[in-house]
């Protein structure tokens, strides 16, 4: 983020800028290495995606990276109960920028059908969500347009964001 | 004849006052016996050679807070023998008074986690248990969540995350 | 209020001890721990000394949610528990309720029911068997048998229209009857299955690298499998011929002609070689089932436990006021007072009970799974303790793990 945040100064708002903002954004959203945080249900569904017939290498997410430091989208699939909740904040800081959160089904996003003591209510309580999926699971498809919605948010980021 | 109807006849020859109640039920034979003579009766289930119960299939409680009954808690073991493909249930009164129960690990090996998780959502806790500590939720949570008076939602611990999480803003 | 931090927090990550062990913290997040499972390992080199498990971090509260929802209700929650295999656990489930209620289901809901089970059976295999490759490294049959459960999907989806948790079962019959051409497509399905099982087989059953990885580890003995609670294909890898559809026939699985696999040597390569079998006799018992699947009505015409057609609802008097008692707050089904009742199918992984209490209400009193997969997990640091940490892979994955069900 350094970098950018130093381009920004320099260039300002130019036609220079706007001409790297497309070339980076086009690299990362056509690249976007994905961590699969599925705990339940939804990590079935996701895995059905990452496999042959819904294929999401399509849409290059090809190497499926279990360890923070090499992934740069995070997929949090399933429920995630509060014993769980540290460890999950905990990977998501080890991530390195850019990264982007995906909430898969629909206990990640409000807590779903596990209205009790012991589901944390939407997991935007702990970390910042980019695309929220809807679905009990979600089908493939549904989590293919997902990925589709962060790469049209991806494509209107700036690297003057960073300096701003 | 209901499953478990031997192995019932066998207990009331033997241990005839430690019976408190049988129900025989969809074909089942549940009996409550009397807490001092648990390990007793489930000890005899297991080695006597006729009944021969060498699996302990399901422990668990059960909290009588609303069924009105006499006692607050109650233990539920379910027994199946390979042997004779029987099958019994045995229940215990606990008072809240005093929550101990004998732990049945030194007889069946998988009591013992059953016992861990039965104490981690009730509070009732079980002698001569190897390892008697929190298994579902984490230690140091207040309260015994399946209790009868314990809210569905919780009291606020779903809300709270512990420093790690508060120190860091975004 | 307390904080969230458990006594082996300090383990996080990896500690060396003064003499030269080391702690290593595997989970909860790891891609070789099948959800949310952690271990905590003392290693002393690449020999595991001393193992804990520690689980919990999938517990959602289910036995808690069963006590507020209605017996109805609580079907979608069953599904959720192993969700490898959503239908086993809805007919687990609403068998426990018929017996509570004392009902009987029709003929041929019985049949579709064996139909499902089975199908949902071998759909749980093939990801444990897909899983167990790709832990060890063999990427290719986990893409092949995931192929095969798109398949029985889409089976799923023309069934019940949801491809996954489908929540199918109702108390008293099912939520449908089978739609037209149903059967023809799923004996096509099964026309070419056993032939993907064989191309499968030629990849690791006599694969080299495959039998030194399996054979002789994780084994367990007989009496250590019973005194543990062990049950399923974990059981009958020892030598321990035991199956619930045949000892004590559910669902009418006594007019069906199976075999039961039975394992030798209780390790890891027979639990593997068992599962493929079991796929196989799964395969029979849904073609028998499709052959004499009788004719007659799916569900109940039983008006106090399964609610009558929606045709009915809107024109008939009597049918409104039946849906009414049965769905709304304070009315529903009406089991005895103060009763319970213990249930058991042979699910996939092993004997998954349910243990209902009643008090009257609509509502259960209580609702207790007997969940295979705690029971199963609780073997693990005696299979892995002094052994390799690779041979800790290869025991998980073939347990069949679901944290679904381990933690509820």
């Amino acid at each position: 983020m350094g970098l950018e945040k130093v381009i920004g100064n320099i260039l300002g708002e130019s036609y220079l800028t706007t001409k790297l903002d497309f070339i980076i954004n086009w690299a990362r959203k056509n690249a976007l290495w994905p961590m699969p945080f599925g705990t339940a249900c939804c990590a079935i569904e996701m895995m059905a995606t990452l496999s042959t017939r819904y294929d999401l290498a399509r849409f290059g997410a090809e190497a499926v990276r279990f360890s923070p430091r090499q992934a740069d989208m995070m997929i949090v699939a399933s429920r995630i109960a509060v014993k769980m909740a540290p460890v999950l904040r905990k990977i998501y800081d080890q991530m390195s920028e850019p990264k982007w959160v995906i909430a898969m089904g629909a206990c990640s996003n409000s807590g779903g059908i596990f209205n009790t003591y012991a589901v944390v209510q939407g997991i935007d309580k702990i970390l910042p969500v980019d695309v929220y999926v809807p679905g009990c699971p979600p089908r493939p498809e549904d989590l293919i347009d997902g990925v589709m919605a962060l790469q049209r948010k991806i494509e209107k980021e700036s690297v003057l964001d960073a300096s701003r | 004849m209901p499953q478990g109807e031997t192995a019932l006849k066998k207990i009331k020859d033997k241990f005839n006052d430690s019976i408190l109640a049988v129900v025989t039920f969809r074909n089942e034979t549940q009996a409550l016996v009397k807490k001092k003579d648990l390990y007793p009766i489930m000890q005899f289930l297991r080695d006597e050679q006729e009944l021969f119960f060498n699996c302990l299939v399901n422990l668990t409680a059960v909290d009588r807070l609303e069924l009105s009954d006499t006692h607050r808690f109650e233990m539920v073991y379910h027994l199946h023998s390979y042997r004779t493909n029987d099958r019994i249930c045995i229940k215990t009164p606990v008072d809240e008074n005093d929550l101990t129960v004998k732990s049945m690990t030194s007889l069946w090996k998988t009591a013992n986690w059953q016992e861990r998780e039965v104490y981690d959502l009730y509070g009732i806790t079980f002698e001569d248990h190897p390892d008697m500590r929190r298994i579902l939720l984490w230690e140091g949570y207040d309260g015994y969540p399946l209790r009868k008076d314990y809210p569905l939602r919780g009291r606020g611990e779903r809300e709270k995350f512990n420093e790690y999480l508060d120190n860091i803003k975004r | 209020m307390s904080t969230l931090t458990t006594s082996s927090d300090k383990y996080s990550c990896s500690e060396r001890l003064d003499d030269g062990r080391m702690i290593v913290n595997i989970g909860p997040q790891h891609p070789a721990t099948h959800g949310t499972l952690r271990l905590l390992l003392e290693l002393d080199g690449e020999y595991i000394v001393k193992c804990t498990p520690e689980l919990g971090y999938l517990h959602s509260g289910f036995e808690k949610l069963g006590e507020s929802m209605s017996y109805g209700q609580y079907m979608s929650v069953t599904d959720r528990m192993n969700y490898l295999s959503p239908l086993s656990n809805n007919i687990a489930y609403a068998e426990a309720v018929e017996k509570l209620l004392d009902i009987q289901v029709t003929e041929r809901c019985k049949y579709i029911r064996v139909i499902l089970a089975e199908l949902s059976r071998i759909f749980d295999h093939l990801l444990n068997l897909g899983t167990q490759g790709i832990d060890l490294g063999a990427f290719t049959p986990f893409l092949w048998l995931f192929e095969e459960r798109e398949k029985i999907n889409s089976l799923f989806e023309m069934m019940t229209g949801h491809r996954f948790t489908t929540s199918f079962v109702r108390i008293g019959g099912m939520a449908a009857d089978l739609p037209e051409g149903f059967d023809a497509e799923v004996k096509k399905f099964l026309g070419h299955f056993p032939k993907e099982i064989d191309n499968f087989e030629k990849m690791l059953t006599r694969n080299r690298i495959w039998m030194d990885r399996t054979k002789g580890v994780g084994v367990i003995s007989q009496e250590d499998a019973v005194s543990y609670g062990l049950s399923g294909p974990n059981l009958r890898c020892t030598g321990f011929e035991w199956d619930i559809r045949k000892e004590d026939p559910y669902d009418c699985y006594d007019h069906f002609d199976f075999d039961i696999p039975v394992g030798a040597n209780g390790d890891v390569y027979d639990r593997y070689l068992l599962r493929v079998e079991e796929m196989r006799q799964s395969v029979r018992i849904v073609l028998q089932a499709l052959d004499n699947l009788p004719s007659g009505p799916v569900d109940l015409d039983n008006a106090k436990v399964r609610l009558p057609s929606k045709d009915n609802v809107y024109n008939r008097m009597e049918s409104l006021i039946h849906h009414f008692k049965l769905i709304m707050d304070g009315h529903g089904l009406q089991p005895p007072k103060d009763r319970e009742i213990y249930h058991c199918i042979e699910s996939p992984n092993g004997e998954l009970g349910f243990y209902i209490v009643s008090d009257g209400t609509g509502k259960p009193y209580r609702v207790r799974t007997r969940p295979p997969s705690f029971i199963h997990y609780q073997v693990v640091p005696m299979m892995i303790e002094g052994r390799l940490i690779s041979d800790m892979v290869a025991v998980l994955s073939s347990l069949n793990l679901i944290a679904g069900e381990l933690d509820r």
